[in-house]
Order: structure tokens, then C-alpha cells, then sequence
């Protein structure tokens, strides 16, 4: 089963070093951090969606727009009840709610649309081995990064087999819908152990096959697709560099934020 | 270094901690927990519903104590690594950084926590079964949960992203009612098992300090003698000599003194029943054994002149390559490319780019994927993935390659793929030394060995032990019908061939001509079946079925009946929809266009638990059901869902492990996990009859048995089509439709093409052959006379001298 985000577009963003995207994102985010007010981060928001636009990845928006909205939701709903204001909002002001903190849910909600969607804007245009490669080179223990993209892999796999074993365990009549809040938990009993159990029988199988193919903690690993950093990456950290810049500035000067009281 | 040092010693926290990445077993851990978490919280992410979408009880957050407790600080590695994967799928954002931490900790504190908490410490191994551990593990729990949802709770907030008084609470409700509710049947299921397995962190921490990373190999003098030169054409690539093994587990060694050798461009088969040392020898040739895999080992294993002892296996992969019979596990990377790669990628000295490079290009030619390079190995066919992990090990351009029984998974198409893979290597006059079942590619061996209890019991060339099939079915191997045709006829050397039993034919004047009894029987000339009845109502009926997943197409416009007592076939290259129609017969998948219906029930509108007690579904890979303690729970737990009563279980459990011929005294205390593969399978047949279906579907009941265990497995399905159940069978292997079904429905890129007996079917070459299907060799021999024979008793039978 695929289970990867990635799109294989060919846009001029997927052919930037993965280190340069990698800059990128942690650039949105802390762009995100700089501002609080929703007209500020509606801003950032829009060059998140620009990005998503110019690398081709309206798929993948598709496919989380219910539970990024649904977070948004949360977030402009939840905020209010935990921030003081002067303006009471006319129906709900025995609850306590105020415009200020309604402005605040709505900039908070955008923040996490923002890094949310920055998140698969990278996963969309990164392989998992890119991401590999760009976080050994931005100073990540290889091996760490070896275990990641392993377990990526076999997230992939096990997922084939837990439809396997949840089909297995309903062929036997086991109903996940019926009984009370403990019962159903107990429920995953059947459908957890078969897979826990399926995949550690093979933990000395991997480890074997992994050596076999000449792999070992103590190797050192020498990537083969090595980029450069060529002059289109050099000018995207530069323009993402001077974003920062000045979103760090303006958030010094106290430009685009909201007095927030809890 | 103990837990207790570190536990009294914080600063030592930090080596245990990274003491996880210095060892391959320890690296693999972690990644499956990262894994296993991951993939319980993705498709559980819509869990039992609190606020939905927000707060829901998901059975993955059971995962990291229960882990910790039995992995230690690989369990903090993973729960942390296993989150970030989770918010790969659309959550990943700074965030993710809390996410690891607190997972992190939830994954740690139980392992530093068990055992140290004074007078709360129940000085047991960590299992809930007395209410002191129940105590300890509540306590570590709550702990733990309570950590990780701060730090979670902390981070988010200090983001801005939603308030503490929210999330936190969320976070620990759902961690402490899923650890106290599903951790401790969680632990008391696995660590017997991962303890009997050697993978606690206890049993593997020991190995880092007696294996460290800079093993040096010892050269050992060469094999031919002090005066042979490993370089000359004739000196041997592998040489065993006395070579024994015995697992830690078991009393009688699998290996016993044996002893032979593979000579440059030589091709050896071994050749034995499940369980005869095969695999084990296999392991021993790239030094697995005695490195990796624990147990008594004794003899020298050289490769190239060179003891495999003598250095560590990661660097004996240019020597030997290793392709695994699951293949699967050898697959590492998302890319084709990125998959050969990787190996190159540890090289010491390390490759040149361009040698790298014209290394894998080469390695991909040799297999036929030069066009699939930028292919994800998930979205190939299995034929084409065992390739392509030929190629992986290819591309170290080892002097030996060893398969263990590489063509077990594939279809027809995939092992025709493999053969021809294997003829090109052989042209090339690469050595090889493989294990299998298939005896058609025993044509590309040059010798055959056979292993019987660890001992090579026969040695010579494929040709004859093909002609002495007396000698096969000692060793439990299954001869070839064409060839037992002759045997008792005073022929001599029985025939191997369809070309060969023509001439012994001709020289003897037969003919076959088949008494009319023959060809009017159901399979199995003695008509020993209850034929099944056309007249009476279907059982089944599919009526113009669709189906489609979310992107593609499935079954298209299909249509058929299945009646009482009938053994019906599906056949098809894989991916022609057969495993969909059998979800689709049961009612785990419901038709896009069309109707099914069991017994008259429509399956669209009956409930999932009245259709088990009609069609019973046995999956083709048995442990993907097994959770029980014992046989006997693993069965009875199909009977109690359907609600029977304690009595009535009782003797259902009885009855079905009857009928599958397992020892119903010894079924409560036997452990499903400790059985043989056709023992699973078994048991995974009797929790299914447990639920007294009518009608039976198997999906491949036989992959990966040996011929002995395949027979009895059959026996059993035959049996239970004797009792009066309806046989639904999903199978690649053409003897056994001829063997045992009545009728066969031929299904192609999901619609279904042909409908017949299996005589009716193998008669049309054409329509064989458009689903990739051989008919068997016996059957191609009996169409040389114009008729459709399909059993070795049919074709005896049939025997007539000629009258010229």
C-alpha cells in the first residue's frame, strides 16, 4: 500500500535541494510564529497556498481540507473561552465571549492551517529519501534518518496487512460497533495483537536481511544523490532568509500581534 | 549497562539512550514501533468517538508503555519517531516537534519506571497478573500518560495553536484509558512470546557489548590447501565442511556434519521438506550462522577460501547474496533506484558515484527492470519485486547468490519471470545455490541436493531423481505425475518430459483411451465425491457484480452460482479480482452494481454476523488472525461472537478441531504462535468452522507448504467437501484444481471469461492460456491422444495397448 504524500510533479520546486525546501517550511513556520493578528497570517497563509499551487499538490489539500477545517474550527471556536477581551460579542457574552478573542481564534486557527498545510506542501514535493538525505546534511544522525524512512516503508506494509487482519478478525464476526465504551475497546484486542505479533516475528528476519545487504549501525553511509546547492536554491534561502528578517523585525516592533490576556 | 545504573544515575540516560543506534536488531525495533504505532494511528484515527475528529479513544496510544515496557529506550526512539510518521498524513507542522518529545516520554518512563518505585514495585516482570503488577503498571501508566500529555499540551500552546486546558486533558484521558483498558492484555499476550523470540531489550542490550562495530576477520587458510589459490577457475566458491546447527530452542540439531561444495558457475538446488535444514544452510553461507542467529555451531563455511566466521555478514555481502524466500522484508527504500542504491551506500572503501551509478544500471538490466528505475517497489507486481530484490543483492556483484525458496509467493507469470531471470544469470556463469519446491526450475540446476533431518541424503543430477520417484516421496517430495504414470510398467528410465513419455509410450504401444467411467467421473476417477447438485437451489449467487476500490476498477458485470456441495476453482493471474470476490461472497465488501446472495440473504442488507454462520472466508496468511493464548481460545472466539452459549462453544471448538485433525486435549495449553505454518493454517480453518458455515472459501490454502503438508491440508478441504460443506478455493497450482475441484470459473482483469470442470477448462488450450495458466504436464500428455486426463489414476486407467 502507498501511503506517501508525495506527488511526482515536475515543477521547479520539486527539483529544489531538499535542504533549501526543508528551509522553506521552517521559514512558513516561523513566519507563523511572528504574527498573531488574522491579517497578518492571512498573508502568510496565502503564500502557503501559493506554494501548494506552483508545486502542483491541489491533491493533497483535497485530501486533508475536512480535517484542516475541522482543526480551524476548533481552534476559532475554543479560543475564545480562554481569553479576555473588552468587547463582548451581543448573544454570547454570558459566556464570556469577546471580539478580541474571537480575533484571536481566528489568527491562532489560521497559524495551524498554515504550518499544517506547510507540512504537506513539503510532503508533497519531497521524497521520504530526500528528506533523508537533507536532514543527514543539516546535521541528523544518519541512522536516524535510516530508521525513519525504514519505518515509513513498513508503515506502508503494515497497514496491507492490518486491512488483512481486520477483514480476518470480521470474517470471524467480530463486532467493532456493538457493546459499551469498555467492551469496544477491548474490541482491538484481536485486531492490535495480530499485527503487533505479525510484524516482531520478523524483527530478526529484517536485521538479517538488512546486514546481509551490507548494512550496519557502524557503517558510514555515503549518499549517492548528493546535490549541490545551485544558484535557483541559493535564491529561494535568500528571499526565505529576508522573510524571516523582517518577520522577526516587525514582531520585535510589536507589528501584527495581538495583546493576548488569558 | 543495567536499567537500575541508569535509573540511579541520569547522566548515564543519555548512552542508554543512544546505545539504541548501535545495534542493526535494536535499529529495526525502533523502526517497527514507529511503524506499528504509525499504522494503528492512521487507519484508527477515526477511533471510538468523544468529539469527533478531536477527542477519540484510539487504540494506539496503548502502544508506546506497552513497547517501553518490552523494548526500553528503542520504544522511546519509536513512539517518537511513530508520531512524526502519523503527522506525515497531513498533521506535520512544529508541532510534531512536542509530539515527538511527549511520545518520547511516554515511550521511556515505563521502562525506568518499572521496577524502581520502592514498596509500589512489584519485583515482577512486567505483565498484569497479580494486583500488586496491576498496581505498579497503574501507577507507571498514569505517570507516563500524565507526562507526555503536558509536554504535548505545554508545546502546543506555547505555539499558540490551542489552549493547554483543552489538549492536555485530551491527550491523558485518551493515553491512561487505553493503557490501563488494552495494555495489560497487550503485555500479557506478547511478552511470553517476545521474550521466547529474544527481543526484549534485556536479550539484545548483552550483544552490544561482545559485538562491537569493529569486528575484525581472521583469514583462514585457503580450502584446497595451503598451496590453492582462490582465484583459479576450479577452486570452489563455497565450500561446508561438517557444518551443524542447533537451535536454542530445540533438543536434535537441523544441520548434521554436512558437507559439500559449489564450484564457479555451478547451480545447486536443495531440495527437502519443510523443516529439513534448507533455510538454515542457506544462512549459514553469508554467515547469519553463527553471527545473527543463536545457537550450536560447529564446522568451517568458506566462501572464496575465506570463513564466513571470520568477518562480520554486513561485510561479506560482496561475496554472498542473499535473496530471503519473504522477499518482502528485503525492501527498504520507496524507489527502484533508491532500493539498489542503498547498499552501495555502506560500501567500504566507499564507490565512486559513476560506479555506483553503472552498478545499478548493470544490476537492473540483469533482472529486466532497465525501465522500471524510477518505479515505487509497492506499486510493482510480486514477481517484479522478487527482482528487484535479486537486483539489491546483485548489485554488490556478489561471487555466490543464494535463494531461499525465491518462487514460494509468486503466480505463474511471476515464477515464469523468475525462470527466466535465472537462465540469463546462468548464461552469465554466476554460481548459485537455491532452495525450492518448484521442481520446474529444477531444469536450470546443474546438481541437486537433498536434506532430510539435516543430513544431505542424496546428491546427483536433477534428471535423476526426477526418474525415481520412489526415492522423492521417502524425502517427502512430490514426484511428477507424468512420471508416475510409468512407474510399474518396467520402464526404464521413466519419462520427464511430455516428448519422453511419448516415446516410452510408443515403445510399449500404449494408448490412451479412456473407458467411459473415466470421463463421466468427478475428479478423482473413484468418483469419491457426492456430486454436487445443479438442480437444487444455488447457495450463492452472484448476480452482475462491480466492484471498485476508490481509484480503480475491480469486477466487472460478473455472474454465477454456486450450489450445494459443489468444490468450485477461482482461477487467474493475480490481480483478476478473485480475492475480491471472495470478500465479496462473505460480505466484507459489498458490490458496487449487482447483488450477491448467500441462501437467498442479500449480502448488502444481512448483518455480518448471520452471514458468518453461512460462508466461512479462510485466509491465505493464518497469522493475521492468531491473538490467543491458546488453540483453544483462538478457536472459541469465532463461536462466541456469533453469541453461543458457554456449552454450546464448548462443543463447537470441539468439533472443529476435530475436523481439522488437531488434538482436542492438548488444544488448552498449546500456544497457535508456536505452531508450524500448516499447523496455523489449520487452526485458522477451525475458527472458522467453529461458526458451523455451509459453504467454505479458502483463499490459497497452500502457499508456502511443503507437499506433504499441502496434501494434508487438501485432505481436509476434501474431507470437509465429503462432510457436505460447499468448497470455495482460490489456488495458482493447476495439479491440485485437477486433483480436487469440480468446476472452475476463470477470472481475467475482473471478468469473468471462463465457467466449467476442470476437463472442460484444461481442453481449451487458448482460453489457459489467456490467463497465464499451464495446464499439468500429465494433462499435456493425454492431449496428444485428443483427451483431457487429469490425475495419474485417470491416466493409468486409461492405458491401452495399441493394436499395431
Amino acid at each position: 500500500m502507498n501511503i506517501s504524500l508525495y506527488l511526482p510533479n515536475k515543477t521547479w520546486v520539486h527539483q529544489l535541494d531538499g535542504r533549501t525546501k526543508t528551509l522553506m517550511v521552517l521559514g512558513i513556520f516561523i513566519l507563523a510564529m511572528c504574527f498573531s493578528h488574522p491579517a497578518y497570517l492571512i498573508v502568510v497563509f496565502g503564500v502557503v497556498m501559493g506554494m501548494l499551487g506552483v508545486s502542483s499538490a491541489g491533491p493533497n489539500v483535497k485530501k486533508t481540507w475536512v480535517l484542516t477545517a475541522l482543526l480551524f474550527c476548533y481552534s476559532v471556536v475554543l479560543w475564545p473561552f480562554f481569553v479576555e477581551g473588552m468587547t463582548p460579542v451581543p448573544v454570547l457574552s454570558s459566556l464570556g465571549v469577546t471580539w478580541e478573542g474571537l480575533l484571536v481564534g481566528m489568527g491562532m486557527g489560521l497559524r495551524l492551517l498554515i504550518m499544517l498545510w506547510g507540512g504537506i506542501w513539503l510532503l508533497s514535493t519531497t521524497t521520504v529519501e530526500e528528506l533523508a538525505l537533507a536532514s543527514q546534511r543539516l546535521g541528523l544522525p544518519s541512522r536516524v534518518g535510516f530508521a525513519f524512512s525504514l519505518a515509513f516503508r513498513w508503515v506502508g506494509m503494515l497497514l496491507g496487512a492490518g486491512i488483512g487482519v481486520v477483514q480476518a478478525q470480521r470474517s470471524r464476526g467480530l463486532d467493532m460497533t456493538s457493546g459499551g465504551i469498555f467492551g469496544r475497546i477491548r474490541k482491538y484486542v484481536p485486531l492490535v495483537v495480530p499485527l503487533i505479533g505479525h510484524a516482531l516475528r520478523q524483527t530478526n528476519l529484517l536485521a538479517m536481511s538488512l546486514e546481509s545487504k551490507g548494512f550496519h549501525p557502524s557503517a558510514t553511509r555515503r549518499f549517492y544523490a548528493v546535490q549541490k546547492l545551485r544558484l535557483k536554491d541559493y535564491m529561494v534561502i535568500s528571499v526565505v532568509l529576508v522573510l524571516i528578517g523582517l518577520g522577526c523585525w516587525m514582531r520585535w516592533k510589536g507589528i501584527g500581534t495581538l495583546d493576548i490576556r488569558f | 549497562m543495567s536499567v537500575a545504573n541508569v535509573v540511579s544515575d541520569p547522566r548515564r540516560w543519555w548512552s542508554d539512550l543512544t546505545d539504541v543506534w548501535r545495534d542493526t536488531r535494536l535499529i529495526v525495533l525502533t523502526a517497527q514501533i514507529a511503524a506499528i504505532y504509525a499504522a494503528i494511528l492512521i487507519p484508527f484515527k477515526a477511533g471510538i468517538p468523544i468529539i469527533p475528529g478531536f477527542v477519540e479513544l484510539r487504540p494506539a496510544n496503548a502502544i508506546p508503555i506497552v513497547a517501553s515496557l518490552l523494548f526500553g529506550p528503542a520504544a522511546a526512539w519509536g513512539a517518537g519517531i511513530g508520531n512524526i510518521i502519523g503527522d506525515c498524513f497531513g498533521t506535520l507542522g512544529p508541532a510534531s516537534v512536542f509530539g515527538f518529545l511527549g511520545n518520547f516520554i511516554f515511550g521511556y518512563l515505563p521502562y525506568l519506571m518499572w521496577g524502581h518505585l520502592g514498596w509500589l514495585s512489584s519485583g515482577r516482570p512486567p505483565v498484569v497478573k497479580s494486583w500488586r503488577q496491576g498496581l505498579e503498571f497503574g501507577v507507571v501508566c498514569l505517570v507516563a500518560s500524565a507526562a507526555c500529555a503536558g509536554m504535548i499540551g505545554w508545546g502546543v500552546e506555547w505555539l499558540g495553536l490551542l489552549p493547554f486546558a483543552i489538549l492536555a486533558p485530551a491527550i491523558f484521558f485518551n493515553n491512561i484509558v487505553m493503557g490501563l483498558v488494552l495494555g495489560p492484555p497487550l503485555l500479557g499476550f506478547l511478552y511470553p512470546r517476545v521474550q521466547r523470540w529474544r527481543l526484549r531489550y534485556q536479550d539484545i542490550y548483552p550483544s552490544l557489548s561482545t559485538k562491537g562495530p569493529n569486528f575484525q576477520g581472521v583469514e583462514t587458510p585457503a580450502v584446497g590447501g595451503p598451496d590453492s589459490d582462490p582465484s583459479e577457475s576450479n577452486f570452489p566458491v563455497l565450500d561446508c565442511r561438517d557444518v551443524s546447527f542447533t537451535y536454542p530452542s530445540q533438543s536434535t540439531p537441523v544441520l548434521r556434519q554436512v558437507s559439500f561444495s559449489i564450484h564457479p558457475g555451478e547451480i545447486v538446488m536443495l531440495l527437502g521438506r519443510s523443516g529439513s535444514g534448507k533455510s538454515t544452510l542457506c544462512y549459514a553461507c553469508n554467515g547469519l550462522i553463527p553471527h545473527l542467529i543463536a545457537g550450536t555451531f560447529s564446522g568451517v563455511v568458506c566462501v572464496q577460501g575465506r570463513e564466513t566466521v571470520a568477518d562480520p555478514v554486513w561485510k561479506q555481502a560482496g561475496r554472498v547474496g542473499l535473496v530471503f524466500q519473504d522477499f518482502e522484508t528485503q525492501l527498504i527504500a520507496t524507489t527502484v533506484e533508491g532500493e539498489l542504491f542503498h547498499p552501495l551506500e555502506y560500501r567500504d572503501p566507499p564507490l565512486s558515484s559513476a560506479e555506483m551509478q553503472q552498478r545499478v544500471a548493470y544490476a537492473l538490466s540483469r533482472v529486466g527492470l532497465e525501465q522500471c528505475h524510477d518505479r515505487d517497489p509497492m506499486a510493482m507486481s510480486g514477481g517484479q519485486r522478487q527482482r528487484l530484490v535479486m537486483a539489491s543483492v546483485l548489485v554488490q556483484e556478489p561471487t555466490l547468490l543464494v535463494l531461499d525458496e525465491p518462487g514460494s509467493d509468486l503466480d505463474p507469470a511471476g515464477r515464469e519471470q523468475l525462470r527466466e531471470v535465472l537462465r540469463h544469470l546462468r548464461e552469465e556463469g554466476l554460481s548459485m545455490m537455491m532452495t525450492e519446491h518448484d521442481h520446474e526450475t529444477l531444469s536450470y540446476a546443474d546438481r541437486v541436493l537433498v536434506l532430510d533431518e539435516g543430513d544431505i541424503v542424496w546428491e546427483g543430477k536433477p534428471d535423476e531423481l526426477l526418474r525415481h520417484p520412489s526415492l522423492m516421496r521417502q524425502w517427502g517430495l512430490r514426484p511428477w505425475g507424468l512420471t508416475e504414470c510409468f512407474e510399474g510398467l518396467g520402464v526404464d528410465p521413466l519419462p520427464i518430459s511430455v516428448e519422453e513419455a511419448w516415446i516410452r509410450a510408443d515403445a510399449l504401444n500404449l494408448v490412451i483411451d479412456p473407458p467411459s467411467a473415466v470421463l463421466d467421473s468427478a475428479p478423482g476417477l473413484a468418483n469419491q465425491f457426492q456430486p454436487w447438485d445443479r438442480k437444487a437451489s444455488p447457495c450463492l449467487r452472484v448476480e452482475g457484480v462491480s466492484f471498485r476500490y476508490a481509484e480503480s476498477s475491480v469486477l466487472h458485470d460478473v455472474e454465477f452460482s454456486i450450489y450445494p456441495g459443489d468444490f468450485l476453482a477461482l482461477l487467474g493471474p493475480n490481480g483478476s479480482g478473485k480475492s475480491t470476490v471472495a470478500r465479496l461472497l462473505n460480505g466484507l465488501l459489498l458490490p458496487t452494481h449487482g447483488r450477491v446472495l448467500v441462501d437467498g440473504l442479500d449480502t448488502r442488507t444481512t448483518p455480518m454476523n448471520e452471514l458468518v454462520k453461512r460462508v466461512g472466508l479462510v485466509f491465505q496468511n493464518p497469522d493475521h488472525q492468531i491473538f490467543a493464548d491458546t488453540v483453544w481460545e483462538e478457536v472459541a472466539f469465532s463461536a462466541t461472537n456469533i453469541g453461543c452459549s458457554e456449552h454450546e462453544v464448548e462443543i463447537r471448538v470441539q468439533e472443529a478441531l476435530s475436523a481439522v485433525g488437531f488434538n482436542v486435549e492438548r488444544s488448552g495449553q498449546l500456544d497457535p504462535f508456536s505452531l508450524r505454518k500448516g499447523e496455523r493454517q489449520r487452526i485458522a480453518v477451525a475458527s472458522v468452522l467453529a461458526t458451523k458455515p455451509s459453504i467454505l472459501i479458502f483463499d490459497e490454502p497452500t502457499t508456502g507448504l511443503d507437499a506433504v503438508e499441502t496434501d494434508r491440508m487438501m485432505a481436509m478441504i476434501r474431507e470437509l467437501n465429503q462432510q457436505g460443506h460447499t468448497i470455495v478455493m482460490i489456488t495458482h497450482s493447476m495439479s491440485l484444481v485437477a486433483t480436487y475441484a469440480k468446476r472452475c470459473l476463470l477470472l481475467k482483469e475482473g471478468r469473468l471469461i471462463g465457467e466449467g470442470s476442470p476437463r472442460e477448462i484444461f481442453s481449451m488450450a487458448s482460453l489457459v492460456q489467456a490467463v497465464g495458466l499451464k495446464v499439468p504436464l500429465i494433462t499435456q500428455f493425454s492431449q496428444r491422444w485428443g483427451q483431457t486426463l487429469l490425475t495419474v489414476d485417470e491416466v493409468k486407467a486409461s492405458f491401452q495397448t495399441g493394436s499395431s
